[in-house]
Order: structure tokens, then sequence, then C-alpha cells
């Protein structure tokens, strides 16, 4: 029985004992294709069953009358169920596609330009190559900088684990309230400081929005935003140790 | 813009050799490591389909565009015939994973090109 004739009369009969022979014929194509996906960081039976499973739902999904051999319509369904195993499995936070591909396009801008004129492209110059706006480039920029929960959050070698709040942590953050922590920690900043503070986190302004009202540019405001953060976590540091 | 060019003898020996220089091009490119990884294997099939169609050198060129661009030439003595199940599975999987793909094999030698985007 050939390949057509195999798919027409399982697909007429149902026969649970047949499908399960075909699977047993094409097997080899989910081997093979499990063995190409060995090396990050998945077992190779772990793979095999997944190209296995996939395999099986591709017998019952495949329609024999449309002329495409078997092996060229299973050999996608496998690679598309195991890629998305990974995809699955080591993306825990996910960027949203349009960043991704932004992030990509930018970094071949900026090598491109840096090529053509011998120094690195800013971002609004970015922008106008790439005709998005320059909040875009930044955002696109600083995403996807995961940190690990087990790194040091300070030069003490404590962890992002040890002083993000738990749950039911509210108690101690309306006792750090109480002592008006925040605000003598903002009586550190500058005039500067304290008015980019008051536009992101008081008006829930953007970084361009602010960058504009202070005729900056967005990047100059988020290296203000991440030394300003730090100033703060080292007074509230101070503070909590006091 | 082109990155690089190789040129190797077609053996199964050399090919951790090439994969790995792919996974440094990927990362200069800025694909992630699952991209990476699949460029990884498409770069595989590709070379394993010369080989099967009896190439003996191969000559492999990257370029930037848009992703990356790969061009495999292989020559030497070339069998054109019927494709085994297993070029089957290679040209299915490059399908799946590029773009573009094409693929010639003649008396001379074969040649495969994709666009790998990445994403």
């Amino acid at each position: 029985m050939d390949e057509r004739e195999l798919f027409a009369t399982y697909r007429a009969s149902g026969d649970i004992a047949l499908r399960n022979r075909i699977v047993e014929q094409y097997l080899y194509i989910a081997e093979m294709i499990a063995k190409k996906f060995v090396g990050r960081g998945v077992e190779y039976d772990d793979l095999l069953q997944i190209a296995s499973l996939a395999l099986i739902k591709g017998v019952d999904r495949f329609d024999e009358t449309k002329g495409v051999k078997f092996a060229t319509f299973i050999t996608p369904t496998i690679a598309g169920e195991i890629k998305n195993y990974f995809r699955d499995r080591s993306r825990l936070i996910h960027l949203p596609r349009r960043i991704s591909e932004l992030k990509l396009e930018i970094k071949r801008t900026a090598d491109e330009f840096l090529s053509a004129n011998g120094r690195s492209p800013s971002p609004q110059e970015i922008a106008q190559i790439l005709s998005v706006t320059e909040e875009e480039v930044v955002t696109a920029m600083e995403s996807g900088n995961v940190v690990s929960l087990d790194r040091p959050a300070d030069e003490d070698g404590t962890s992002f684990y040890d002083v993000i709040p738990a749950a039911g942590a509210g108690e101690d953050f309306e006792r750090l309230e109480r002592r008006e922590v925040m605000r003598s920690a903002l009586g550190d900043l500058n005039n500067e400081e304290r008015l980019i503070v008051e536009c992101r986190f008081g008006r829930g302004m953007s970084q361009a929005e602010t960058a504009r009202r202070m005729k900056v540019s967005q990047m100059y405001i988020s290296r203000m935003e991440r030394k300003i953060l730090g100033k703060l976590r080292e007074s509230l540091k101070k503070s909590v140790a006091d | 813009m082109m990155l690089m060019t190789m040129e190797f003898p077609l053996n199964r020996e050399i090919l951790t050799t090439i994969r790995l220089s792919v996974g440094g091009l990927c990362a200069l490119t800025g694909f992630d490591l699952e991209a990476a990884e699949d460029c990884k294997v498409c770069v595989t099939e590709g070379l394993l389909l010369l080989m099967h169609g009896g190439s003996e050198r191969a000559r492999l060129s990257f370029a930037r565009e848009n992703g990356l661009r790969v061009c495999m030439e292989g020559t030497g003595k070339c069998a054109p015939g019927e494709s085994a199940p297993e070029e089957e599975i290679s040209i299915a999987l490059l399908t799946a994973l590029v773009e573009d793909l094409s693929w010639e094999r003649g008396e001379n030698g074969s040649r495969i090109e994709f666009l790998f985007k990445g994403l």
C-alpha cells in the first residue's frame, strides 16, 4: 500500500491500529528532527516525546488528496511544536514582537551608521532613519535587559530577592511613609532631578513628554531617571538602617 | 553588507567548527540564543544537502540583509538524482525556518541560498 492509499484507508476507516502503524512507519522523521534540536538544554528523550506527539496529531490532520508528501507536511509541524516548546520554556518574560523586531532593526541601523559615519548614532538619528519615535527607540533599547533576582542589588551583596517586598509587606511601607522617608529622600535631589520625578511619577508624563518640557533629549531623561532612582535607593537604605 | 566567506572541505568533522562560527555571526547580528540555534540548524541542513549531493568542498558566505542571508555553494563531483528521504526532511525543515529558499543541483555543483530572519 503506498502512502496515499495508506492515509486514504485510515481516513475512511478511522482505525486506530492503522494509525499506530502509520505513526510507527514515520517515527524515524520524529527521531531525525528531535536530534536536530538537541543541545539546547532539553534532553533528547523529551524532544522525541514532543516530536512523536506532533507526529500523531499530524497523521490525523494530513490530507493526502492535496498532493503533498507526508514527510514534507509533517517536518515543519514537528519543528514548529519543538520550537513552541523551547519558546514556552525559555521565554519566561515575553517581549512584544514589535519591540523584538525594532531592537534588531536598531542594532543593524546603529552598526551601519557607525561604519558610514565613524560614530554611533543618537536615538534621535536612529528614530529618523527607522521612521519611528524617539521614545520607541529608547523603549526598545532598554527592553529585554532581564535582571536576575539573585543578582546583588548593592555592594553588600544583598540580592534583589531580599530587597523586593513580599506580598503583605504593606505595613512596612506604611511605617516608611510615617517616617517621611520619601520626603527626606526627595530632599537630597537637586531642582532638576525633583522636576523629573514630579513630571514622571507625579504627573505620569512619558519620558518623551518630560524631555520636551525640559528641552533635553529623551535619552538624557532616561539616564537621569536611573541616576535619581539610584540616589533614592541609597537614601531609603540609609533611612531603613537608621 | 557582506560579513564573512568561508571555504572548507565538506566532511562531518568540520560541521562543528562551522556551527560555532555561525553562532558567533548570529551574536554579531543580534539574534537571540534561540534564533542563533535555529540558524545553526539551517546552515547544517544546507551543508548536509550539499554533502548528499556529492559536493566535496563548500563555499559559505553570509551577508547582513534584514537578517542573515546565507549562500552555500558545493563543488566537486556531484550526482544529481532522486532525493533521499533525509534530503526531503532537510528541505522541509529549511522551508519552515527560513525565507527565500532556493536550491539548485547541477552536474558541476549545488547551490543553496536563503534568508534567515531570526524571529
